[in-house]
């Protein structure tokens, strides 16, 4: 007590000496500019945030009022003026002059308070917990399991009994390849008896080329990769080196924190490789606007705030991109901090007037390979022939007098016929292969504060800089830094971030359950323990993901059953004690791939230009500027989806429908609806059918006789498993039926079984697919087909329990 | 063995309130189950105050219509034709194509078409839309409409999302998201296109962003399937459709009773209301039951595609419960010639758009019915010519364009907002979150309680603006 009063004595002298100046700041400026406000990004109740100014830049110069922004906002002078709506008495704005003429001297030295939020749990550094014990120990099969069921124990619920060995080889191939197991993989598993038989599955599944293509389309998603340009215009672009980069990163097992460096600074690395440059496609990912009459530099900086946004949803599962026009209006991040973080980003040498337009997608890497450019040299040369041939017939052409009957020279055949041809080389001319990348300027931009996120509005300069939440120390400098500090063992969230998010593709949601959120208004973890023992254990294990993803589906908790607990509708609803499994609908690429496989279709190629997947017609109608769709006819018909060209205005059907990301910024969760859309695709679209024609084949050749052999190998190759009776039972049902339509509607037979060639006439690679069918047999194919078409609408298949 | 209802009715009410996700899924299982209350009983599906209308009919003119060649006639424009632009006018203005300023400083164009007052009420239109003009007293003119972006992508982007990024809802995807949809048959929020080319943008304009994408507009196509995969595939009869649904049927109820996951319940809805659109579609495509006069009035002609049956499309589609649909007619972006061009483009749309004003109340619809047609900005007061053309155009113009609307509980006859003598600004500035704002509320929405929680904040249409233009509404 005694100390306050000495406190309040020492200040109220101090205000005698300096009558006007804090009153003044206290009505008139301190209602907004204050430390917990900080409107405009400005404080005025401590000299030190006096000093540091606001957005705009330092308010005060000590002994320069006619340089102080205060001064110049309280005389209104120029475009800033304060207090808004009204005006300091003119003996008010003196007593400011003076007293900043006299060196700005403060009544009090105080220091700003801590941040607000400062001391929410994500911000504090993981500390590494040591697994509970728990009474039913037999159930636990590693550190997880002790932190599932400890919870469970204490809210007296039973976790689920293991789920059937089908479902779990299914979830499993699904899970890590997204690829469901072959007839062959299932009856091996099952007739495996070694204790480790589960394990063997793992680590075959986990070493498989195809996991990279499973979890690289996840990272795909963050990374808001697409094949075009966006906007309105939406050309193709060439980056698809780095959807293959990011394959073969997660094939190898690249350890998370290089992958994050590479990604964000490759380009920055010392000597750094061909694929280090490759991997730097990360942030070039964004849109970009080509449109006629845009100010470059607008769309320049739109992306560089996109990178900023999407830095933070990616790596920090925070929303930092809402800081972007104000200080964030929930957590401890500052819009000077948005634009620290945009200074590390800004230096990239991209196209940003005007003039530049014909650069435009610059940075490129020109990956031409040997073949690639002597096969554009062959057809230079053969281009130059033909246009010195078309300038001499020309020439030719001219000096012929033309007659009153002659047509007019330019439709002369002759020279048609050549522009024609010339015309098409130019068309034919093969493309080489680029990849876009970051490519730092020679020296950096200037980067700013944009007051009100307006690019035009130049607020204080800013240098490159984290929010001070989440670092004790400063980091500066360029890219690199940046990158180094995300996966820094001193970063509170990157490690927190990326295991919730492992996590929820494998139970659905993550222990966190806003998995790009975890600041003050984001889901509290239902797991805090799990979740910083797992964020611990990733770095431990060096930053291994396949590590990671090893441990989580080896746990008793990922074993368990995804039946519905009537017993837990009550209680938990949204399990979030995780006492079973979840059933999820596969997503729209994997849905795509199920099919190939258990069609016997798959074109199990890795990596490579995307590709053009047939499509309904009138698909591509939807665009400003219409876009070739050249359907495949060979072996790149039956590509996994991730490999379908993706034009971010005009979506592939099949995948918007099923709840693909479009693009346009940063995905780290995708929605899993359930719609009648869906329905009509799965049943109607020509590619489901061409698929279920080759079910149908599939099944006639490689299963017994009877139908029911026949059906129950359709049910393994389909849904994992074999048919339960009563399930035998309707669809024996509905083949009969259809055989009986079939053999008295040879016309509608022979229809469904020649689809493909309905939509697609050109010969396809497979000659002997398309030798003609012997007529007796169509009926029977054509009601194996209807089969084929039933299984694939089923929940079941579309649906990883 | 349950029987079926039992196994439907598993879907507990609980599973299906929890969710936002309802869409036209749930609404289809809600009739499956004789239940039509469930769907309207999930909170986001609900009006915040009785609303004043049902449906939406949205014109959309892609490309930036001149305002000054169409509705806002400037007698002051006129007397300064040829002159140059004030520049404290310009002063601080940004435009597109800036670059071509710097050759030439901009010169005022008064327009070279002919403007007369029509109806009742008075109105100005110019003899570009004779047709339009009849239905001037059925008509409310909102001017001076100012928006944020002067690019045609991001515009359009804002106009329909309230935001100049791509990826936000779209505003059909909010009111459905919102509201629902009546139709049992029929998608809520369905897009039709005509003109030479897609508008900028796409599928973004009717995307629902991070609504569900159950939300999301579908595009109807105006050749052959109206929404893709509609028909069955060849060779499958309709008797083959429908052994094969009621076998995915009995095999997905029997899935429920085994595993009780309740989104089998909501995929067995989606399946019948998949078959029942299957069944309404080619019914609500066939003109075949329009009189003559009706086609003639809209100068429909079946089969073929074009804005003017789009128009009576977008009549049937409401007339059969849908709540949102948005035409885009595009070409309106008259850069460098407002002769040939713009009359082309006129004509597309003066007779049908009048034609559906007309129709809709011939038949008791339009009080229901918000008819709203605009652009993503207007055009400059300044002309604008290109690569030494003796015709000339106008640059985009975001501060002061116009939009019209016909009934949907609006004010006929009357002009809201308003423009200054040159054009140049709003004299009672309207923005576009204004008609957004307005356009939820007559749907009985409050557009600041209309959110979505999305990356910890909740989301709205208006983002942190708009108020309902409450002298539009009558």
């Amino acid at each position: 007590m005694a100390l306050k009063l000495a406190f309040l004595f020492v200040a109220v002298t101090r205000l005698y000496s300096q009558p006007g100046v804090l009153p003044i700041l206290k009505q008139s400026c301190q209602p907004c500019h204050n430390q917990r406000l900080r409107t405009s990004g400005l404080a005025l109740d401590s000299r030190e945030d006096m000093m540091a100014g606001g957005n705009r830049g330092p308010s005060v110069k000590p002994g320069l009022p006619g340089e102080s922004m205060l001064i110049q906002a309280v005389e209104q002078s120029g475009d800033l003026k304060m207090p808004p709506n009204s005006k300091l008495k003119p003996e008010q704005i003196a007593e400011l002059k003076q007293w900043v003429a006299e060196g700005a001297k403060w009544p009090e030295q105080t220091t700003a308070k801590p941040r607000p939020g400062a001391d929410h749990w994500a911000f504090q550094l993981p500390k590494r917990p040591t697994p509970p014990v728990v009474k039913t120990s037999a159930w636990v099969r590693n550190p997880i399991d002790n932190f599932i069921l400890a919870r469970l124990e204490r809210e007296a619920v039973k976790p689920s009994p293991e789920a059937d060995q089908n479902v779990l080889l299914r979830r499993l191939s699904l899970d890590l390849t997204g690829l469901p197991p072959s007839p062959k993989q299932i009856q091996d598993f099952l007739a495996d008896q070694s204790p480790d038989a589960y394990l063997k599955v793992v680590d075959r599944l986990l070493a498989s080329k195809h996991y990279g293509e499973r979890w690289g389309r996840h990272w795909l998603d963050v990374a808001r990769y697409a094949d075009s340009d966006g906007y309105t215009i939406d050309g193709p672009r060439q980056i698809w080196k780095y959807r293959d980069w990011v394959i073969n990163a997660l094939n190898r097992d690249l350890p998370f924190d290089q992958f994050v460096i590479e990604q964000i600074a490759g380009d920055l690395l010392p000597n750094p490789t061909q694929d280090q440059l490759v991997a730097t496609g990360f942030h070039r990912n964004t849109p970009s606007n080509f449109e006629g009459g845009i100010d470059f530099e607008q769309y320049r900086v739109e992306a560089v705030a996109d990178r900023v946004a999407t830095t933070g949803a990616a790596f920090l599962g925070l929303t930092i991109g809402c800081a972007r026009c104000h200080d964030h209006k929930f957590d401890p991040i500052s819009q000077r901090e948005f634009y620290q973080i945009f200074a590390f980003l800004n230096n990239t040498d991209e196209v940003g007037s005007e003039a530049e337009r014909y650069d435009f997608n610059r940075p490129i890497l020109d990956m031409t390979t040997p073949q690639e450019h002597a096969r554009v040299e062959a057809s230079r040369i053969q281009r130059t022939m033909l246009s010195r041939e078309l300038a001499e017939y020309v020439k030719k052409l001219a000096a012929k007098p033309i007659g009153p009957d002659d047509p007019p020279r330019f439709k002369d055949p002759g020279l048609q016929e050549r522009v024609a041809n010339l015309r098409a080389l130019v068309k034919r001319e093969p493309k080489i292969t680029t990849t876009m990348i970051m490519r730092e300027l020679p020296a950096p931009r200037e980067s700013y504060i944009h007051l009100g996120g307006d690019f035009l509005r130049r607020g204080a300069p800013v240098t490159a800089g984290v929010p001070s939440v989440l670092s004790s120390k400063p980091v500066s400098g360029n890219r690199l830094q940046l990158a180094k500090w995300l996966v820094d063992a001193e970063n509170p969230l990157t490690a927190r971030v990326t295991v919730n998010r492992m996590w929820q593709f494998y139970f659905g949601k993550g222990l966190v359950e806003s998995e790009n959120d975890f600041g003050l208004l984001g889901a509290k973890p239902t797991h805090p323990e799990l979740l910083d023992w797992l964020a611990t254990e990733f770095i431990a294990r060096g930053w291994s993901q396949k590590a990671m993803h090893r441990l989580i589906v080896t746990s008793a908790t990922y074993r368990q059953s995804s039946r519905h607990r009537k017993d837990l509708e009550e209680i938990d609803p949204n399990n979030n004690l995780l006492a079973h499994q979840i059933r999820m609908r596969l997503e729209a690429e994997i849905l795509r791939d199920t099919a190939l496989v258990s069609s016997g279709l798959l074109t199990p190629v890795v990596g490579g230009p995307s590709v053009y997947p047939p499509i309904p017609e009138g698909a591509m109608a939807v665009t400003q500027v219409k876009r070739e769709w050249p359907a495949a006819v060979g072996k790149d018909r039956y590509r996994r989806g991730l490999y379908t060209f993706f034009y971010r205005s005009a979506p592939y059907p099949g995948m918007g429908l099923f709840d693909a990301p479009d693009a346009t910024a940063s995905c780290t969760r995708r929605v899993r609806s359930n719609s009648p859309l869906q329905a009509l695709t799965i049943l109607n679209d020509q590619t489901y059918i061409e698929f279920g024609r080759a079910l149908a084949k599939r099944i006639q050749s490689e299963a017994g006789a009877t139908d029911a052999d026949r059906l129950n190998y359709a049910f393994l190759v389909t849904l994992g498993r074999k048919a339960k009776p009563a399930e035998l039972e309707r669809l024996t049902r509905f083949l009969v039926l259809q055989r009986d339509e079939f053999r008295t509607d040879t016309t509608s037979a022979s229809l469904l079984v020649m689809t493909p060639q309905v939509f697609d006439s050109s010969p396809t690679e497979n000659e002997e697919e398309e030798v003609a069918i012997d007529p007796k047999t169509i009926p029977e194919l054509a009601a194996w087909t209807s089969v084929a078409r039933v299984l694939f609408n089923l929940d079941d298949f579309m649906t990883r329990e | 063995m349950k029987t079926e209802d039992e196994l439907l009715q598993f879907a507990t009410r609980r599973h299906f309130f929890s969710r936002c996700t309802v869409g036209v899924g749930g609404i289809a299982l809600a009739s499956l189950l004789g239940d039509n209350s469930l769907a309207a009983a999930e909170p986001a599906n609900q009006p915040h105050f009785p609303p004043r209308i049902k449906n939406v009919i949205y014109l959309f003119m892609a490309g930036g219509p001149s305002q000054f060649e169409l509705f806002d006639y400037k007698p002051k424009l006129q007397q300064f034709d040829g002159k140059a632009a004030p520049e404290s006018l310009l002063k601080g203005k940004r435009f597109a194509f800036m670059d071509t300023f710097a050759k030439e400083p901009p010169k005022l164009l008064g327009t070279r078409r002919e403007f007369k007052q029509h109806g009742k009420s008075g109105l100005y239109f110019s003899d570009l839309l004779p047709h339009i003009a009849t239905v001037a007293d059925d008509i409310a003119m909102v001017t001076g409409v100012n928006t944020d972006n002067f690019n045609h992508g991001p515009a359009k982007c804002f106009v329909n999302t309230g935001s100049t990024r791509f990826g936000r809802p779209s505003i059909g995807a909010w009111v459905t998201y919102g509201i629902g949809s009546e139709s049992k048959d029929l998608p809520g929020f369905v897009v039709l296109q005509s003109g030479p080319r897609g508008p900028r943008g796409g599928a973004a304009l009717w995307g629902s962003g991070f609504l569900p994408t159950g939300y999301q507009g579908v595009p109807f196509r105006s050749g052959g399937d109206p929404i893709l995969d509609l028909s069955s595939p060849l060779g499958v009869t309709d008797n083959t459709q429908m052994q094969s649904l009621e076998t995915i049927r009995d095999l997905n109820l029997s899935k429920l009773a085994e595993t009780g996951d309740p989104e089998i319940a909501t995929r067995i809805g989606a399946y019948e209301m998949a078959y029942r659109m299957q069944t309404s579609g080619p019914e609500l495509i066939d003109f075949g039951k329009e009189s003559r006069k009706t086609l003639q009035a809209y100068g429909a002609e079946p089969g073929k595609s074009s804005y003017a049956n789009n128009c009576l499309l977008a009549r049937r589609l409401v007339e059969r419960g849908v709540r949102f649909v948005q035409l885009y007619h595009t070409d309106w972006d008259h850069h460098a010639d407002l002769g040939q061009p713009l009359d082309n483009v006129c004509r597309e749309i003066d007779r049908p758009t009048a034609a559906l004003i007309k129709d809709l109340k011939e038949r008791n619809l339009l009080d229901q019915t918000l008819v709203i047609w605009g652009g993503e900005f207007g055009r400059t007061p300044m002309g604008e010519t290109r690569d030494k053309s003796s015709k000339i155009g106008r640059n985009h113009h975001i501060d002061a364009y116009t939009f019209f609307m016909a009934g949907g509980g609006v004010r006929p006859g009357t002009v809201v907002g308003g423009t200054d003598e040159l054009g140049f600004s709003s004299t009672d500035p309207i923005h576009v979150h204004d008609i957004q704002a307005t356009l939820l509320h007559q749907l009985g929405l409050d557009h600041t309680k209309l959110t979505f929680k999305f990356q910890g904040r909740n989301f709205r249409l208006t983002d942190v603006g708009g108020k309902v233009i409450d002298k539009l509404l009558a």
